[in-house]
This record gives C-alpha cells, structure tokens and sequence, in this order.
C-alpha cells in the first residue's frame, strides 16, 4: 500500500498536468462545437432559401470555432513543459502540477463560454445578413468581440505557464 | 439544446422568407395602379408570379389568395419543431369553417343553399374531411372539441335558430383551445399573444354589441376568460363612451389602441379601425421578437405579416375593381413590411 502510495505521490504532478490539459481541450473544444452548432443552425435556415449566402455564412460559422484551438494550443504547451511529448521526463512536484494544470484553466473557462455566446451572436448576425448581406463587414465584428475574452484566456495561460519554474 | 434553441433554423429560415413579403414600395405601386390588369401586371412581378399566371377569370383571384397562405402554413408547417404553433394559428380558419357548415345547415333546413363556396382551406383539418364527417354525422370524429360541440350547436339551431348563441360558443370554444395549445407548448412568448388575442377580441366584441344597445349584462356571456382584462372589467365598459375605455384598460398594452378614438365617430368606421388596429397590435406584439435568433414568436411574426399582406392585396383588389378612392384605401391597409 506504501508503495502505491510512494508512485501515486511521484506521478501526481504529471497526473494534475494531464488534468489540466484535458480540461482546457475538453471545455473549450466542447464551448466551440456548441457555438458552431448554433451558428449552423442559422446558417442552414438562410442557405435552404437562397444557397448563395453560404460564403457569408461560412465566415461567421469560422469564428466561434477559434476557442477549441487555443483550448488545444494550451493542452499542447502544458504537456510539453511537463516532458509529456517525449524528450527527457520532467521531475515534477505536486505543486507544480498544480501550477501548470490551473494555468489551463482561463482558456478552459473562457475559451467555453465565449465560444458559446459567440455562436449565439454570429447566429443573430447570420440573421442580419439574411436581410441585409451588404453589412457581412459589421457583422463579422460584432461577434468578434466575444473572442476578446478567449484571447485574453489564452494569454494568461500562457503567461502562467511560463511563470512556473521547474 | 433547449426548446427555444430548437427555433434557430426555423427563425432563420423566416427570416430569409422575409424577402418574398412585399414591402411598402410594392404596396404603393399596387394603389397606384389604373385597373385590375395593371393591378396584376405589378403583381406578377413580385413574388406572387407564379400564382397570378394561374388567375383564369376575376372570381378565382380570391382562390389564387386563399392558396398562397394555404401553401405558406403547409411550408412553415413543414420545419417548425412544434407543429402545434402553426395549428394554433390555424385554428380559427377550422372554427370558421364549422360556422360556415352549422349556417348552411341552417340554410338548407330554410329553403337556402349550402355555401360551401366559402370554406377555407388554410384551416388545420381539411375541408372534405370536415365535409364527410358532418354529412354522414360522425360527429365525434371532429377535432378540437367540435366532437361535442356541433352537435350541441345543431341542437341550439333547431331549437330557436340563435346563430349568435352558436357563435359565442364556438368562439368561447376556440380561444380554450387556443390557450390549451399555448399551455401545452409552453412558450411563454405565445401564450401572452393568445391573451391578448382574447382581450383584443372581447374589445372587438363590445364595439360591435354597443352598436346594437347591449347592456353590460347582456354582453357578459359574449365575453370570453382567459385575457390579462378580465370580464368583469370590461363588461360594465359598454355602457360607457368608447373614448373613456382606455383609460378604464389602462393597465393592459391593449389601452393604446383607444389612443386617438372619437366617441362621436360612426360606428362602422370605429369597428373598421378598430379591425386595423388590432391587426397592427397583434403583429407588433410578436415583431418584438425579430430581434432574437431562436424566438418562436417569430414564426407567428411571419404567418400574421403573410395574412395582413393578403389582406391588404385583396382590399387594394376589389378597390380596383370598384374605383375606390386611393386615400381611403390607404387608410384602410393593416400594417405593409419596408
């Protein structure tokens, strides 16, 4: 039992780094695949009247899918610096495990829930340009903003990663 | 995926479909055209085209109309997620079509003719159907209630021939239906419109038995429950001047549509406005969702913006048809998309 114990104690700082890999492709990958799936929908609606919108569809359909690769940027980043994509095997503490398994969670966090409410706005704004496709500029914007708060999950991810010394 | 996010292909797709409603500039078009032909001639340059190359004398034009919100019930029908929504709207076209079968029941029984001329097909149950159930007396195979109903109605006929008692119930019948549908679809959205479709009806109801020296307890069992102004309210409004009502109804969103009312109008004129505001009311009502990707109102948005485009081409027809005055047409159109 000591010695289950002794390895689990060993591995637990990789195993909190795999967890936080995890967490940031399952949940931002998860928030983008719902996003898209609200966008589709509007999308479909407009196409089966008139196909030729599918160009402008397709540009706003794109951007809430951004937020599961940063959630995969991430995951990469974390298991490299833990040694988990070969190379030499990285000693890690359980805190820092810790570390670098939180440091995934911004992008996990916001990378789902503003990949969701993105593929909310870019199905109203897929709405606008069933009306008025002339505006596919604006309306590309406004659902860009959502993104701002992925990004700034995918930035202090990043930036708490580099921020741990092993 | 939540009930609501189920509404966010059907919302697009209406929203798409928007382009085949004329908008304001078709409409002043078709005021400013001579005759008929030149009625047709802009017509069929829209999105009727096709429906209007099928016009084969004047008496079909209204045939022509019938099909076309027919055939848009049907498409909508075909990729709502609650098809109920869209028999909801339907169901008075079905009552309708049961009053025109109990009248010529009536007519026939009096040396009359049958007018099944004027049946609707946009009605939810189909119209043979309708016909081979009440021919052969196979009442309970009727939807909605009519099961117990129309044999009820035939009864009351028989006895003393009281079309408006028929009337009242049938209505009454139809707007606890109406509510039951809403209910059962539990869409917030729609069940506040069935409401104040009833409260816009009850006021609709009062105009036309004011006119004929109803008391407030005559009109009682005229009105029916269910709105946000309840009977008791509205009852006793009757005896009242009608430029007083809005202020009684203050509290209901319906109050606006006395805004401007003059008690010393002529009664034909204040029910005809009456009709158009009430129209505009319910279409502004759902319009407040046009806004929202996944808002089932949006479907009822459209079907009522489809019904009023119909409206407004026939009354705009026929005004053709007898050399109306442009001005008092205009007046007379519901609300025209822009």
């Amino acid at each position: 039992m000591e010695a289950v114990l002794a390895t689990m104690g060993d591995q637990l700082g990789q195993m909190l780094v795999v967890l936080g890999a995890a967490l940031a492709v399952g949940f931002a990958g998860s928030g983008s695949a719902w996003g898209i799936g609200l966008a589709n929908e509007a999308a479909a609606g407009i196409m089966t009247e008139d196909p030729k919108k599918f160009g402008y569809a397709l540009v706003l359909l794109a951007l809430p899918g951004t937020q599961g690769i940063y959630g995969l940027l991430v995951a990469v980043l974390a298991m490299q610096k833990a040694g988990l994509l070969g190379g030499a095997a990285v000693a890690l503490s359980v805190w820092q495990g810790l570390g670098i398994g939180c440091a995934c969670l911004p992008i996990a966090i916001s990378g789902f829930y503003s990949a969701i409410w993105q593929g909310k706005s870019s199905a109203a704004t897929i709405l606008m340009i069933a009306k008025r496709p002339e505006q596919i500029g604006k309306a590309v914007i406004l659902p860009a903003m959502c993104e701002t708060y992925a990004v700034f999950g995918l930035l202090v991810s990043i930036l708490m990663l580099n921020g741990i010394k092993l | 995926m939540s009930r609501k996010e189920a509404y966010g292909y059907a919302a697009a797709r209406i929203r798409a479909m928007e382009h085949r409603l004329l908008d304001a500039a078709v409409f002043a078009r078709l005021l400013d055209a001579e005759d008929t032909a030149s009625f047709l001639k802009v017509l069929s340059e829209t999105s009727y085209s096709a429906e209007v190359s099928s016009i084969s004398a004047e008496h079909s034009f209204d045939a022509m109309l019938e099909r076309v919100l027919h055939d848009t019930y049907e498409e909508i029908a075909s990729f709502v997620p609650d098809k109920e929504l869209v028999t909801l709207l339907r169901l008075p076209y079905d009552f309708s079509n049961a009053k025109v079968l109990l009248k010529s029941l009536f007519a026939v029984k009096s040396g009359g003719k049958k007018r099944w001329d004027l049946l609707t097909s946009v009605a939810s149950y189909p119209v043979d159907k309708l016909i081979a159930d009440t021919e052969s007396e196979e009442y309970r195979l009727l939807p909605f209630g009519l099961s117990s109903l129309y044999p009820k109605c035939i009864s009351i006929l028989e006895q003393n021939g009281d079309m408006l008692e028929v009337e009242r119930i049938l209505d009454e019948q139809m707007f606890k239906e109406m509510l039951n549908l809403a209910a059962s679809l539990d869409i917030p959205e729609v069940t506040r419109w069935v409401r104040l479709k009833i409260d816009g009806e009850n006021l609709r109801t009062m105009v036309r038995l004011k006119r004929f020296g109803f008391d407030s307890v005559r009109v009682r069992p005229f009105l029916h429950a269910g709105g946000f102004v309840g009977t008791e309210v509205l009852a006793p409004l009757v005896s009242e001047p009608m430029d007083t009502w809005g202020k009684a109804i203050d509290f209901s969103d319906l109050s606006a549509i006395f805004d401007d009312s003059e008690s010393s109008a002529d009664f034909s004129e204040v029910v005809g406005a009456m009709e158009n505001k009430l129209d505009d009311f319910y279409y502004a009502e759902t319009a407040k969702s046009k806004y929202s990707q996944d808002s089932p109102c949006n479907i009822v948005m459209y079907l009522l913006g489809k019904e009023q485009e119909i409206k407004n081409i026939r009354m705009i027809y026929v005004s053709k048809s007898g050399s109306w005055d442009n001005d008092k047409v205009r007046g007379l159109l519901r609300y025209v998309g822009n």
